[in-house]
C-alpha cells in the first residue's frame, strides 16, 4: 500500500497534473448540478412552495404561469366540478417597485427594482389557498398591503418592516413575514392578498377591464386524492388542471433547462472516467516491466490492483478536495444565480467520482491481472 | 516536425487517450456554446433585426417591453428631440396559438411594427403576418390561419421570415392594430389604448452618436429610458446572465483541456526521455524536439475538434427543434482556434522537461 503512495509522492507532476484535472472536472459537474438547483429553485420555487395541491392553467399558456389567465366563466366552471374541496383565485406577474435599499442607490434607473407578486386569497372560504409553505419568521399578510418575502432577498430591502413600494405611484406593500426558496423567475418575490395583487396590476394597467387570476388553486374535497381531482378539472373545456409537483416539473424551463444541463453533467462524467481510466492506463503501461518484476519477486496479483485501486482513490479524493475548495471559494460570487456550496452534495459527488475512478482503473487493474512473472526472465521484445 | 508527423502516422494509438478525450471536450464546448448561442438568437432575434439605432422604454418599465408603454404624447416629445431621424413603435405580445390541423399549441410572438426591419417585408394587412420559420416546426405553413391566445384572435400567415423570434416564441409580424386588437381580446388586465405602443424604436440622424442621443431622449422626455441597441439585446430577462454563467463554464472547460493536454504530454515526454536524448545526441536542438511536440499538440486538438463536431452536429440533427441548439460558424472558428491554443499552452508544460534532457544521461537511462 505504501507503494502507491510513495509512487505519488515521486512523481508528483503527473499526479498534480491528474488532480487538478479531476479537481476540474468535480468543480464542473458541482457548478452544474449547483446551478441546476438554483435556477429551478429560484425560477419555480414561489410554484413549488405554494399550499394548493392542484393548480389549473390556461391551455393557451402552455403551463406557463404568466402566461395563463383564467376567465371568469372558466372559474365558475371549475367551481363546480366535483371533488373540489376549495377553490382560489392565484394571481402572478412582475412589477416595477422601490424600497429603502434600492431608493439609497445613486443613479436613477438603478433606484428600480423587478418583484414578482403572488395574489392569493387571504379571507372567504379559499383563505390560505396558494399561501406560502415556508414561513421562517413573522407571519401571513392579514389583509391589504401586507407581504410574505423571499427570505432570499431580505438584504435587499425586503425584511420584515420594510415597505415595497408599487412603482410608479402605487401602494405601499409592508413586509410582514419571511417564507424560505419562494421565488420566481430569480427576482425577489412578494406573498400578498389577492385585493392587493389586484390593485398593484391597476397601477400599471388603469384602463383593465378585468384582472384575472393566473391560475386556480384547488384543494380536494375530503376523501378525494389529487389524482381525482385532477382527472374531474380536465373535464372543463380550455384548461390544465396539474398537481403541484406536475406544475412544477413541467413549468416551461425547467425541463429544458434540467435536459440541457444533465447532458453537460453527462459529458462532464464520460471525460472523468476517461480521463481517469486512460491515464490511469498509460501509468500502468508505464511501469509495466516494473510490475512484472514485482511479480517475478513474489508480489501478490491482488497486492498490484490493490495498490492500483488505492492510487486511484486517493488522486480522485484529492481531486475531490480541490474540486469542492473551488466551488465552496466561488459560490458567495454566485449567490445572485441560486448557486450555493452544499457539503452533502460534495459527498455525494465525490462518493460517485471514487466509483466513476474505480470503473476507469478497471482496464488498468486487467492489465496488471494478466501479468506474468515469467516475462520478467525473458528479454523485452521476445514476447511481442 | 517531420519525425512528429511519422510518428503520428505512424503509430497513432499512442495518441488516442488524447484524442478521445479531447473529443468529448470539445463535443461539451460546443455542445454549450450552441445551447448559448441558441438561446441568446432565439430571445434577441426581433430586435436583432431592427433598423434602429436607439429603443426608447418608459422609465419605470425596467426595460421590459411587456412594462412599457408610450404614449402619443411622450412620442412626439421623442420626435421633437435634436438627432432624431424617424421613429416607430415596436409591441409585442406572448400566446399560445392553434395551428389547423395541430394538436399541440405554438409558442408565438406576436409583434407589432411600424419602421421595416431587415430581413422582414413592410406590414401586411390588418389581421395578417409574416411568421418565423421557426413555426414551420409547430406545422404551421403559408396561408394557415392561426388562432392567437385565449380569445382565438386570427391571425392569417401571409409567408416567413428568418432569425425574427422573441423570448424563444415564433415571432408573427403584423401591424401595430392588429397587435393591439391581440393584446386588448387576450389580456384584458392590460390593455393598450389606441395610439399607445410598448417601445419606440429610433432611427438616428446622420452621424449622431447612439448613446448620446439616447441620454438627450431621457434628459428632454423625463419619462423615457432609452438604451442602444446593443443594450436592449442585453436587457431582455436572462440574457446577461446566460451569457455569464456559460462563459464561465467554457473557460473552466478550457482549462480543463489545458491540464489535459499537460498531463497527456509530460506522459508522453517521460516516456520519449530516451528518445528524445538519442536525438539531441545526433544533433537535435531542443527547439526541434519541441516543435514536434507542438504539431502534435496541434493536431490532436484539430482531429478531436473535427470529431467532436460531428458529434455535436449529429445531436443537433436528432434533438427536438424547441432545443435551442445553435452553432454559429464565427463561433466554430473560435472554439477551434481556443481550444487549439489551450493544447498548446498544456504542451508547453513539458518544454522545462524537454529542454532539460541531457544526451549523454538519456542514453545512459536507455541502455
Amino acid at each position: 500500500m505504501f507503494l502507491a503512495l510513495r509512487e505519488i509522492q515521486r512523481a508528483k507532476v503527473r499526479f498534480i497534473l491528474l488532480v487538478l484535472a479531476i479537481g476540474l472536472l468535480v468543480f464542473l459537474v458541482l457548478f452544474q448540478i449547483g446551478l441546476r438547483d438554483g435556477l429551478i429553485g429560484q425560477f419555480i420555487g414561489a410554484l413549488r412552495h405554494q399550499s394548493a395541491p392542484v393548480v389549473v392553467f390556461d391551455v393557451q399558456a402552455r403551463k406557463n404561469i404568466e402566461g395563463s389567465r383564467i376567465d371568469a366563466g372558466t372559474q365558475a366552471a371549475l367551481a363546480q366540478v366535483s371533488g373540489v374541496g376549495r377553490i382560489g383565485r392565484l394571481g402572478e406577474s412582475t412589477f416595477t417597485v422601490s424600497n429603502a435599499v434600492s431608493r439609497a442607490r445613486a443613479t436613477p434607473k438603478d433606484q428600480l427594482v423587478d418583484a414578482v407578486l403572488f395574489g392569493y386569497e387571504v379571507t372567504g372560504p379559499a383563505a390560505g389557498l396558494g399561501a406560502p409553505t415556508t414561513l421562517s419568521k413573522g407571519h401571513m399578510p392579514a389583509g391589504i398591503n401586507e407581504a410574505v418575502a423571499s427570505e432570499r432577498n431580505r438584504a435587499d430591502g425586503f425584511d420584515i418592516g420594510d415597505v415595497i413600494h408599487i412603482e410608479p405611484g402605487g401602494a405601499d406593500i409592508t413586509v410582514v413575514g419571511l417564507a424560505a426558496d419562494i421565488n420566481y423567475s430569480v427576482s425577489p418575490t412578494l406573498f400578498v392578498s389577492w385585493d392587493t395583487f389586484e390593485a398593484a396590476k391597476r397601477v400599471r394597467n388603469p384602463d383593465a377591464t378585468a384582472v384575472l387570476p393566473s391560475v386556480m388553486a384547488v384543494e380536494p374535497a375530503a376523501g378525494v386524492s389529487v389524482g381525482v381531482l385532477v382527472a374531474n378539472l380536465a373535464a372543463v373545456p380550455g384548461v390544465v388542471p396539474l398537481s403541484r409537483a406536475d406544475a412544477v416539473a413541467q413549468s416551461p424551463g425547467v425541463a429544458s433547462v434540467s435536459q440541457s444541463l444533465n447532458t453537460v453533467i453527462g459529458l462532464l462524467v464520460i471525460t472523468a472516467l476517461m480521463v481517469i481510466g486512460l491515464f490511469i492506463l498509460i501509468l500502468t503501461v508505464q511501469k509495466s516491466a516494473s510490475l512484472t518484476l514485482m511479480r517475478a519477486i513474489g508480489a501478490h496479483r491482488r497486492t498490484l490492483a490493490l495498490t492500483l485501486v488505492l492510487q486511484t482513490t486517493v488522486v480522485v479524493l484529492a481531486g475531490v478536495i480541490v474540486g469542492g475548495a473551488m466551488m465552496a471559494a466561488i459560490s458567495p460570487l454566485l449567490n445572485s444565480i441560486g448557486v450555493s456550496f452544499d457539503l452533502v452534495q460534495l459527498l455525494v459527488v465525490g462518493a460517485g467520482a471514487i466509483v466513476v475512478g474505480w470503473v476507469g482503473s478497471l482496464g488498468a487493474v486487467l492489465r496488471v491481472l494478466r501479468i506474468e512473472p515469467i516475462n520478467a526472465t525473458v528479454p523485452q521484445g521476445m514476447l511481442r | 516536425m517531420r519525425l512528429a508527423w511519422l510518428e503520428l502516422r505512424r503509430r497513432p494509438g499512442k495518441f488516442s487517450v488524447a484524442v478521445v478525450t479531447l473529443t468529448v471536450l470539445a463535443a461539451l464546448l460546443l455542445f454549450l456554446a450552441g445551447l448559448l448561442d441558441g438561446l441568446f438568437l432565439g430571445s434577441t432575434g426581433a430586435l436583432r433585426a431592427q433598423r434602429a439605432d436607439v429603443f426608447v422604454y418608459s422609465s419605470t418599465s425596467r426595460d421590459s417591453f411587456l412594462r412599457s408603454t408610450i404614449t402619443p404624447d411622450t412620442r412626439a416629445a421623442v420626435e421633437a428631440v435634436q438627432g432624431v431621424d424617424a421613429v416607430g413603435g415596436l409591441s409585442v405580445t406572448l400566446l399560445g396559438a392553434v395551428v389547423p390541423g395541430e394538436t399541440e399549441l405554438a409558442d408565438v410572438a406576436v409583434i407589432g411594427y411600424e419602421l421595416q426591419p431587415s430581413g422582414i417585408p413592410r406590414p401586411s394587412g390588418p389581421g395578417q403576418a409574416w411568421a418565423d420559420e421557426r413555426l414551420k416546426g409547430f406545422g404551421v405553413g403559408q396561408g394557415d390561419t392561426l388562432l392567437v391566445g385565449p380569445a382565438k384572435t386570427p391571425i392569417t400567415v401571409v409567408g416567413f421570415v428568418a432569425d425574427s423570434n422573441f423570448q424563444l416564441q415564433g415571432g408573427l409580424w403584423v401591424q401595430t392594430d392588429t397587435w393591439r386588437q391581440v393584446q386588448n381580446q387576450n389580456r384584458p388586465d392590460a390593455p393598450s389604448a389606441a395610439g399607445d405602443v410598448q417601445v419606440l424604436l429610433v432611427q438616428a440622424s446622420p452621424g449622431q452618436d447612439a448613446a448620446l442621443l439616447a441620454d438627450r431622449i431621457d434628459a428632454s422626455t423625463r419619462v423615457t429610458s432609452s438604451l442602444t441597441k446593443a443594450e436592449a439585446e442585453n436587457s431582455l430577462p436572462g440574457t446577461k446572465e446566460q451569457r455569464t454563467t456559460f462563459n464561465s463554464i467554457l473557460a473552466t472547460t478550457y482549462m480543463v483541456v489545458v491540464v489535459i493536454v499537460a498531463l497527456f504530454f509530460a506522459l508522453l515526454t517521460l516516456e520519449r526521455t530516451p528518445l528524445y536524448g538519442m536525438l539531441k545526441a545526433i544533433g537535435a536542438s531542443s527547439r526541434q524536439l519541441f516543435v514536434g511536440v507542438i504539431l502534435q499538440a496541434i493536431i490532436i486538438a484539430t482531429v478531436a475538434f473535427a470529431i467532436g463536431g460531428g458529434l455535436v452536429a449529429a445531436l443537433s440533427a436528432a434533438a427536438p427543434p424547441k432545443l435551442p441548439l445553435q452553432v454559429q460558424a464565427s463561433r466554430i472558428f473560435t472554439s477551434y482556434v481556443i481550444l487549439a491554443v489551450c493544447a498548446v499552452i498544456g504542451s508547453l508544460l513539458s518544454l522545462r522537461r524537454v529542454s532539460r534532457i541531457d544526451p549523454a544521461q538519456a542514453i545512459g537511462t536507455a541502455q
